[in-house]
């Protein structure tokens, strides 16, 4: 084979991975679920190290990329609903996952940094009730409703939005993987079998409150403090907009 | 039968193989050693395919633009052979090309035109197929000469070499959405020792910081090489500075005087180095870019390539996967010259060896025994009558000497002039993405 091949975690691993985010978050958002509490470890194996000092917020612009697609969703009851529901309305962070991911630099290193981003915000009154953050799957089959409802438990409420998204079938989840650009592939053998990894390059996006995509992260970018001086950079977009407004 | 295959095939990875596999492609440091570190699925094991962006030729086969495609599988039976190819309409300078950060677009320049050709290679790597053409960017940026094509996360900042106003030198940098959607335009500075010429872009993320270089404009590009160098006002406009950009904010940070005009610009890959280096073609030297004892960011001359008297022409380099090593191609002897730089403020020539009489691009394999070399610089200045060759030239390298192992004649098979080169893989054939999975359903 000649590209370089994505990482498999083996299915051995599914269920100790789970368990072990699902802990480590708990025991995290148990020491951070209030104002003054510890914040989070972000600082996971895998994650690239951040060498420099980000613009302050508002000294940058962060203009619009696309608009984020739109639709059917499954939320955690299993309710169908608009992703737009989930994307409007608040400045919002969305990335792609799937529960059985082991990759430390792929969807463990995602779940860290947004549980970091959501503890920054709910330590900010301005950004609390404006700021969303959004995991949706992309393992419908694995991952149903009750599969994110105990993946979610590692996330329990501290006053910020972080919904734990999945879809009914790949039919739906298609449309939205395209219209965000997040590209998944498959390798197949000489005979069209699948013989070996699903991979994705992982993406986090972050959207402002009218479901504009305004910036996208990678893992070669992936910092809280960056993303906290987007997220703020937004809000005072938003607020200059409001102002401005007849 | 293909479509239903496709669905199968998604229908299971989605029902059963996803939940074994990992998710995130590695990150990358870098791709063959010289793209966009977002770029994802790096060719380390053995390539199959290159990928040649090649000016077409008046009278020449069909005269346009093209992108060939060449089986370098020595495992193949088609090894060394054109495999594929691709008209664009006309001739329009066909330069540079870059991949989009997930590796399945190929987007590629004409210096000319102004027109960017967007090639699917990730549906069927050995068959590219032209899906999007931007021919709008001098309306809608006013830049021209789309240069450097270099993959952001979900974008592609392509840097321009002329503006639409006098073709001249001062340009910018226009950020287009991977759908290709224009997002963002940044001019290069103007003020503060900055001359506003673009050339390449190089970016280290953890530094939070984009390095820029500096050629000239159109109107010198386009230009006969003959008449321009008899041409002292002519002359005098090429870029001659590097630009520190802090990339979050794509705002430049500082102008670093680096004389006659600096080309390519390449980051060590090796863990922990925070330099650059890149070669200055009118005064052929080696400039390494880092920061100093104190943090501020400085360029220092650090080697002569060739006789600079002579003006060989440096042109491309390579640098290899642990920053230890760097080829240079200097255009006007032809030679293909190897610099140790293990101590990357005292670059040493070690090898050089004349691999073609007139010679531009250079890229090696992830492993650096394989490289590749191409002919052309730009219809205007490529030589005349004999020496006008035009070729790929597969190499091998064994650390001591480049032997030859394949070419392909441009000329012979009327494919016109040889430029820029990017790998691929036959792995990524299997390889289906979403959108065209939800297209064939």
């Amino acid at each position: 084979m000649g590209s370089s091949a994505p990482r498999r975690c083996a299915e051995s691993r599914i269920r100790p991975l789970v368990t072990v985010l699902v802990a480590a978050a708990l025991l995290a958002a148990a020491a951070g679920s209030g104002v003054g509490a510890h914040e989070p470890d972000d600082t996971i194996p895998g994650a690239i190290a951040m060498d420099f000092v980000p613009p302050t917020p508002g000294s940058y612009a962060l203009p619009p990329i696309m608009r984020a697609p739109d639709g059917a969703v499954l939320d955690q009851a299993g309710r169908r609903q608009p992703l737009s529901r989930f994307t409007a309305g608040k400045i919002t962070l969305l990335g792609f996952i799937y529960t059985s991911c082991a990759d430390a630099r792929g969807c463990p290193l995602a779940y860290q940094v947004f549980h970091t981003v959501q503890h920054r915000v709910s330590e900010d009154p301005d950004l609390r009730e404006r700021v969303r953050l959004v995991s949706l799957s992309f393992d419908p089959a694995r991952d149903t409703p009750a599969v994110m409802r105990r993946y979610a438990a590692g996330a329990p409420p501290n006053g910020v939005e972080w919904a734990f998204l999945t879809t009914e079938r790949p039919r739906t989840l298609v449309p939205l993987l395209d219209g965000f650009g997040q590209d998944v592939r498959l390798e197949l053998d000489d005979h069209g079998r699948t013989a070996g990894p699903l991979a994705h390059v992982l993406k986090v996006f972050l959207l402002d409150e009218r479901a504009v995509v305004r910036e996208i992260y990678t893992t070669a970018y992936l910092y809280p403090e960056v993303i906290m001086n987007d997220i703020k950079t937004l809000r005072l977009d938003e607020q200059f907009r409001r102002r401005s407004a007849p | 039968m293909r479509g239903i295959h496709i669905r199968g095939t998604f229908a299971a990875a989605l029902l059963g193989v996803l939940a074994l596999v990992g998710a995130g492609a590695p990150p990358a440091t870098a791709d063959e050693t010289c793209n966009s570190p977002y770029m994802a699925n790096l060719v380390k094991g053995q390539e199959d395919y290159l990928y040649v962006w090649a000016l077409g030729v008046k009278g020449l086969g069909d005269g346009s633009d093209k992108l060939v495609t060449i089986d370098v599988n020595p495992a193949s039976s088609r090894y060394g052979k054109v495999i594929n190819k691709i008209s664009v309409r006309g001739q329009g300078e066909a330069h540079h090309m870059g991949f989009t950060d997930d590796r399945r677009y190929l987007w590629a320049g004409g210096l000319d035109n102004s027109r960017i050709s967007i090639f699917d290679v990730g549906t069927d790597p050995a068959r590219p197929k032209l899906v999007r053409t931007i021919s709008d960017m001098p309306a809608k940026t006013g830049y021209v000469g789309p240069h450097t094509f270099y993959a952001m996360p979900g974008r592609m900042i392509v840097q321009g070499l002329s503006n639409a106003k006098d073709d001249g030198g001062v340009t910018g940098m226009a950020l287009y959405s991977n759908k290709g959607e224009l997002v963002s335009t940044h001019a290069m500075p103007t003020s503060e020792g900055g001359d506003g010429y673009g050339y390449d872009v190089a970016i280290n993320p953890q530094k939070n910081v984009m390095l820029t270089s500096s050629f000239t404009g159109r109107k010198n590009y386009m230009r006969a090489l003959g008449e321009l160098v008899k041409d002292p006002e002519a002359m005098k406009r090429f870029g001659n500075t590097m630009v520190v950009w802090d990339l979050k904010a794509m705002k430049p940070k500082k102008v670093l005087a680096v004389p006659g005009a600096p080309l390519e610009i390449r980051w060590s890959l090796k863990d922990g180095d925070t330099w650059a280096i890149t070669a200055s073609a009118l005064t052929s030297k080696l400039w390494l870019v880092k920061p100093d004892a104190s943090g501020e960011w400085q360029a220092k001359e650090v080697a002569v390539i060739g006789d600079p008297a002579q003006i060989p022409l440096p042109v491309d380099i390579s640098i290899n996967k642990d920053g230890t090593g760097l080829w240079v191609n200097t255009f006007m002897d032809g030679k293909t010259r190897y610099f140790d730089i293990s101590n990357p403020e005292q670059p040493k020539q070690t090898y050089e060896r004349v691999t073609g009489k007139q010679v531009n691009m250079i890229s090696q394999s992830w492993d650096g025994t394989r490289v590749y070399i191409a002919s052309s610089l730009l219809a205007n200045w490529d030589k005349g009558g004999a020496d006008n060759e035009q070729f790929v030239r597969g190499f091998s390298w064994d650390g001591k000497e480049l032997k030859p192992t394949f070419e392909v004649d441009f000329n012979k098979e009327k494919l016109g002039r040889a430029h820029h080169m990017k790998l691929g893989a036959k792995a990524m054939k299997a390889a289906y993405g979403l959108e065209r999975t939800a297209t064939l359903r």
